[in-house]
């Protein structure tokens, strides 16, 4: 066991971090979270510089890095702005499905423009408030000759408005489960966008989906395959909220610290009171917590090795730990916390987003009894 | 010992949950959209003699208890806490301090048409350098031929842009911290006074906040509250206190109106082919919610009665206070947990309940300045 980041992941790490620093203009984030609004350039600016699909080898655009890098970056990214971060870190949600159950073709055509920030994607796979539900799905997709007829309603999908192409979740004919990669712009897609509390850089709808003709050559892998990707692309998004997740609780954690070195009351920094050294104390233990369990689930999914109860225990921890540490922040800056003119105001509103990106306690729970209990 | 309201209080509750129903719920959404106050509510509220409940008669005012004014607050804070901050203020810390410390003729003119609704009241007490620390301030009210001169910034300020009089702290005499500070009415048209910027928050979208400025801003003696220089903070002993305890129904309030949206959810919700209310772990929750609001209307309700005997400390309020902002927390968490991506929806007022509940922890004395009150009343 080695807990040491290499050379090589520390340098993406710093690039990450001199990226968003560089670029992350907080005036920016501040206007694009209140219009909802996809920070474009950034996201063009990412992709040139080779932070986006980082993970994919070089043959399709990549680095050739595994997906613990890319929580890397995210991290770097939330921890400056979790709006802008978070919003960078889903702009090719769903990728990893194409990137090991798709054919050469497939990795090609897809994942060599995601890189060049050309296109962005998203997964659509629940059809209930529940991002992780895949247990009552409907989306029927029927075969013809030249490929398949789609039917179907897909809710709460990231990216509805913005993303390219859509991986769907549905089955088929004969009760097989299929994903097929669509393009959100062809005909039959109607898409009702939905305005949400926080992540407001990334664009929410439902999906709803009448008679989308989709071709052969944009099936997945093979029939009957369905479901193992789609839990295999809700392992990717989970990690990808679990290093939003990170990199929000350490961004929060920085401004407060800030903030309590700087303000003055009663004579004395703030940093000098008893009360807030255990906050923050208790705040970095948090952090190191959230930390340590997404990394090395992060580590376990490059050694396709993952473990979904372990993986369950990292969402559930960093999730609540997560609200609390931003809770905390907050707390700090008293007044001026809930202002909207201080970054930690929409790092509150995005954590709660991320929180349930992560999944809730009670299904998470569910999760892990199941794996223990049966 | 009696624990339940008397039939007076009960039917008190039930008009006041009518009135605030036909006349604010309607309001709500689109002031909470436009991020301002529905400043028509005034005259409205003040025709129904629910304006500066705690103002007597001989003013125009209600007249009523702490109790009676604690059930006002958390039937209108269960409708929307954003337009509750505005009538707060407004009937608490704007007016408390002129009704216990004016002359007969301030409260001729300001509380009279407060009561009525025809003038908005706004209290300001911090500034940028000074919140937890109120006897930090820095704006100073110096002598001048008859009068004052007012120089100073003030933010966070309740219907600040709105208000028609705002009662300001200031030091007569910057040398005495704590003890050379005078409370001020100040009129929204007197020279040099003007509002900085509008500010805008996580929640409380439909009241009002500002920063305030008073730049060599004259104001008559006989606007200074009290005869003498010097009257301290402990003026506002009374209104804070008050203040506090109102923060009790203020969190019941937004606590209840999370609880009943998640009841009538959980009760209507499949998940899975099961109803919702089904789950162990979402009836534990609710189990939950239900005791925690019954604990904390019984700590408010107990807290005013003291208020309304004289018996009620500071460290009482501060008990109140502490309890209820901390424990609507948990409510307004686990109602959104439930929800999953139902919670963070705009259009679900459940988001709203947390972010207005988040408030709870940081006015009228964050949880830690709450904390320090509760250990000096021990004796600390």
């Amino acid at each position: 066991m080695d807990f040491e980041l290499t050379d090589e992941q520390k340098d993406i790490q710093r690039a990450g971090r001199e990226f968003a620093l560089g670029e992350f203009d907080p005036d920016l984030a501040f206007e694009l979270d209140r219009e909802g609004k996809s920070p474009d350039s950034l996201w063009k600016k990412a992709a040139q510089l080779g932070f986006i699909g980082i993970y994919y080898p070089e043959e399709f655009g990549g680095q050739g890095f595994g997906f613990f890098e890319n929580v890397l970056l995210t991290e770097a990214f939330c921890r400056v702005d979790s709006g802008i971060g978070s919003a960078l870190s889903f702009v090719d949600l769903g990728s990893e499905v194409i990137l090991t159950f798709g054919s050469k073709e497939q990795k090609q055509r897809f994942l060599i423009p995601v890189t060049r920030g050309e296109k962005r994607m998203s997964i659509a796979f629940s059809e209930s408030e529940d991002p992780y539900d895949l247990s009552s799905l409907s989306t029927l997709a029927e075969k013809k000759k030249e490929g398949y007829l789609l039917r179907g309603e897909k809710r709460f999908v990231a990216n509805a408005t913005l993303a390219d192409w859509l991986v769907i979740l549905c089955k088929d004919s004969t009760e097989g489960w299929i994903t097929l990669v669509i393009d959100r712009q062809q005909a039959g897609l109607l898409i009702h966008p939905l305005e949400k509390l926080g992540l407001r850089m990334i664009p929410f709808g439902d999906v709803a989906l009448k008679e989308v003709q989709v071709g052969l050559e944009n099936r997945v892998g093979k029939e009957g395959e369905g479901l193992v990707q789609a839990s295999y692309g809700l392992q990717g998004m989970g990690l990808r909220s679990a290093a939003q997740a990170l990199g929000t609780a350490q961004g929060a954690f920085d401004r407060a610290m800030g903030h309590a070195k700087q303000r003055e009351q009663f004579g004395k920094r703030l940093s000098q009171f008893q009360a807030i050294r255990h906050k923050l104390a208790d705040m970095a233990v948090d952090i190191e917590v959230c930390r340590w369990l997404t990394y090395k689930s992060a580590t376990e999914y490059d050694q396709g090795r993952i473990d979904p109860q372990f993986l369950s225990m990292t969402q559930l921890e960093v999730g609540r730990r997560l609200v609390r540490v931003v809770d905390e922040a907050l707390q700090i800056f008293g007044g001026y916390g809930y202002m909207a003119e201080q970054a930690i105001e929409h790092y509150f509103r995005d954590a709660w987003v991320i929180g349930v990106d992560l999944g809730t306690e009670g299904e998470l729970r569910d999760r892990i009894a199941e794996r223990m209990l049966g | 010992m009696l624990y339940e309201l008397n039939d007076e209080q009960r039917t008190f509750q039930k008009k006041v949950r009518a009135i605030y129903e036909r006349e604010v719920s309607p309001l709500v959404e689109e002031y909470e959209r436009k991020e301002t106050f529905p400043v028509q509510l005034y005259p409205i509220l003040g025709k129904e003699h629910l304006l500066c409940l705690r103002c007597p008669k001989e003013y125009g005012g209600p007249g009523l208890d702490k109790v009676s004014e604690c059930i006002a607050v958390e039937e209108l804070n269960r409708i929307c806490v954003g337009i509750g901050a505005g009538i707060m203020v407004h009937g608490g810390l704007a007016t408390d301090p002129i009704l216990h410390y004016g002359s007969e003729k301030l409260k001729q003119n300001y509380l009279s048409p407060a009561v009525r609704g025809e003038k908005i009241g706004a209290f300001a007490l911090t500034e940028p350098n000074a919140g937890s620390d109120a006897s930090g301030i820095r704006t100073t009210a110096l002598r001048q031929e008859g009068g004052y001169r007012l120089n100073g910034l003030k933010t966070f300020i309740t219907n600040g842009t709105i208000c028609d009089f705002v009662t300001v702290a200031a030091y007569t005499d910057p040398s005495k911290r704590g003890v050379g500070i005078n409370l001020f009415v100040v009129e929204r048209d007197d020279f040099g006074f003007s509002v900085v910027k509008k500010l805008k928050k996580l929640g409380n979208h439909s009241s009002d906040t500002a920063e305030l400025a008073f730049d060599d801003c004259y104001v008559p003696k006989e606007r200074m509250l009290g005869e003498e220089e010097g009257g301290g903070l402990g003026q506002l002993e009374q209104t804070l206190k008050s203040g506090r305890l109102t923060y009790g129904a203020r969190s019941t309030g937004v606590g209840q109106a999370a609880f009943e949206a998640i009841l009538s959810y959980v009760k209507r919700t499949k998940r899975q082919g099961q109803p919702l209310s089904k789950s162990q772990a979402i009836r534990f929750i609710l189990a939950e919610m239900a005791m925690t609001l019954e604990a904390m209307r019984y700590m408010t309700f107990r807290g005013a009665w003291l208020f309304d005997q004289g018996l009620a400390s500071m460290k009482d309020a501060s008990v109140v206070k502490l309890f209820c902002s901390e424990s609507v927390q948990t409510i307004v968490q686990k109602a959104m947990l439930i929800q999953k991506n139902y919670g963070v929806m705009m259009d679900n007022p459940v988001q709203r309940f947390l972010r207005d509940g988040r408030l709870s922890k940081i006015p009228e004395g964050t949880s830690e300045i709450q904390h320090l009150v509760i250990a000096a009343g021990l004796g600390l």
